[in-house]
């Protein structure tokens, strides 16, 4: 049996181009309510207001150090049971190693963090590997032999995201056992090198799915305060905490425009090129995800800085002032491109799970599963994209709203608004025509 | 929080129009797509040089169509469809063959797995 060279036998049909359509009209309808008509005094960041605490039950058990080391232990199973299927199980289609990497890790993950915040650094393994040897030489674990250079912020995360989507989207052989295990031995010794010299606070920021898990995990409507009490909040507050870092605008627009290239990549005018293409595809494919965060890149930079020049702010500071509102627009990106694929290759890894060895075991009862569309249909799935789309970009245009009234003196707030106002519907109506055409 | 309502008024308001023309799109195009699924779908893919001849793009066919896939390469290699799980072995020169009923709608990938070359991406509507 012979590997098939990605993730997902099925892909979801080009979204009807009405559906294009209407959302990006609603975007523009969104846009300017927004510039006209929403609020005039800056109303979510710092100060964040919080609402009611959750029941009085669940902190206690949220609070206990049980509870912590319950997701610890589950973390560290689940690494375990992974790596049976990725050292010991056959290179074949049917190991599930792949679909759990890319699809219900990579994927998985965007429901859990929307859910109920940075999960990640709550079962991260290798967080735990930390700790625990940190445990048995009797050091803090947060204490390393040096300090966490200020500098580096995001830096280290960006790229790992940028090696993670390289070897999802680009590297050949992507879905055999060595590719995987061998990006996946680099990772882990790259992360616990950086715990080592820099504590766990490395992990914050350096670890690439932390990382992704907390940029998506502040849309999330819960979140544990800074006295430790676990609460309601509005999900634009959580954004807007999201504040300004080296790395941080690298970091989102790389999170933007990969998912962008997966479009691209699938696009018949771009597999002609590269079959036709004399140099070997992972080249091609390399140089096009690096024009496509390129391209991202470009657009987000050019239209802050206009901005900033036009609505007068301190210069230097919109870029990362303003890379929250990104965040939104890439995970409704994300929910549009994935659903289906979480929905069905999930299930399909979930029943591969069963038996990562290849011997026909049935360990998690799941092995006969046959794969239902729960439902789904072509027009439904259409339906869904641009919904979460022009979500996306509702949230995004309202917390660039928010944070112009802060940066711009009122005197030039609308006018410093435009060229984001503008960048906005560049993002929504590429992502809505990328949908459409590929 | 009243007032944070009152402000956020306009933007209601355009959610809701935005609601209103999604639907209209919704049902609109739900009439309009039940092409009748009649006769066999013929392809015909040349594979030589690992040129693909006609170049990659897209084939269109209604749901429950039959689908037959004929695959000519100039060496010899396994042309697959992606989702269907439908495979035949391809002999230097000689035609190979894949027919199936298109049942699940998608877009699916038909390639060989030697050359991974990509010779058309198969759409069931």
């Amino acid at each position: 049996m012979l590997l098939a060279h990605g993730v997902g036998g099925r892909q979801d049909l080009p979204i009807p181009f009405e559906a294009a359509l209407t959302g990006a009209i609603l975007a523009l309808l969104v846009s300017f309510a927004a510039l006209g008509a929403l609020w005039t005094e800056p109303r979510l960041g710092a100060s964040i207001r919080y609402s009611r605490p959750l029941s009085a039950v669940f902190q206690q058990v949220a609070s206990a150090p049980a509870w912590q080391w319950v997701w610890r232990v589950a973390g560290l199973l689940a690494a375990a049971y992974f790596c049976l299927g990725l050292l010991f199980g056959p290179d074949r289609a049917e190991n599930p190693t792949a679909g759990v990497v890319y699809v219900l890790f990579w994927v998985g993950l965007i429901p859990l963090s929307l859910l109920f915040g940075p999960v990640w650094r709550h079962v991260n393994p290798l967080r735990t590997l930390h700790l625990l040897a940190c445990m048995a030489v009797r050091r803090d674990p947060a204490a390393g032999p040096r300090p966490l250079p200020e500098g580096l912020g995001y830096r280290p995360a960006a790229i790992g995201l940028f090696a993670f989507v390289w070897l999802e989207l680009v590297a050949p052989e992507r879905v055999t056992l060595p590719v995987i295990g061998t990006w996946l031995a680099l990772y882990a010794v790259a992360m616990l090198a950086g715990a080592a010299l820099y504590g766990s606070h490395w992990f914050d920021r350096g670890d690439a799915f932390e990382v992704y898990s907390d940029l998506i995990g502040r849309l999330a409507p819960v979140t544990r305060r800074p006295d430790g009490a676990v609460a309601w909040r509005n999900s634009l507050d959580g954004m807007a905490g999201l504040r300004p870092a080296p790395g941080l605008t690298i970091l989102v627009v790389v999170l933007l425009g990969s998912t962008m290239y997966d479009s691209v990549s699938n696009a018949p005018f771009w597999v002609r090129f590269v079959q036709e293409s004399a140099l070997p595809a992972p080249v091609t494919g390399t140089a096009g995800l690096l024009a496509v965060i390129g391209l991202v890149l470009a657009a987000y930079l050019g239209a802050t800085a206009l901005a900033g020049r036009l609505g007068t702010a301190p210069p230097g500071k919109t870029a990362g002032e303003l890379a929250h509102a990104i965040v939104p627009i890439a995970v409704g990106y994300l929910v549009a491109h994935y659903f289906t694929l979480l929905l069905l290759e999930g299930q399909h890894t979930l029943a591969l799970l069963s038996d990562p060895l290849g011997t026909g075991a049935d360990w998690l009862g799941t092995a006969g599963w046959s794969i239902g569309t729960a439902g789904t249909t072509p027009a439904s799935v259409a339906m869904l994209q641009v919904t979460v789309i022009v979500i996306g970009h509702v949230l995004g245009t309202v917390l660039a709203h928010d944070r112009a009234l802060v940066l711009f003196p009122r005197r030039t707030a609308v006018v410093g608004q435009i060229p984001l106002l503008v960048l906005m519907v560049l993002y929504t109506v590429a992502g809505l025509l990328l949908l459409f055409a590929a | 929080m009243s007032l944070v309502l009152a402000r956020l008024r306009p933007l209601a308001a355009v959610l809701a129009l935005g609601a209103v023309l999604l639907a209209a799109v919704a049902c609109g195009s739900s009439d309009a797509d039940a092409p009748a699924a009649t006769g066999v779908k013929e392809v015909a893919v040349t594979i030589a040089g690992r040129q693909v001849t006609p170049p990659p793009g897209r084939v269109e066919v209604a749901k429950g169509q039959t689908v037959r896939i004929t695959v000519t390469s100039d060496v010899a290699d396994e042309a697959h469809v992606h989702g269907y799980d439908k495979s035949a072995h391809l002999q230097p020169g000689t035609p190979g063959t894949v027919e199936f009923v298109a049942d699940q709608s998608g877009l699916f990938e038909v390639e060989t797995h030697g050359a991974k070359l990509q010779l058309f991406q198969l759409m069931v509507r």
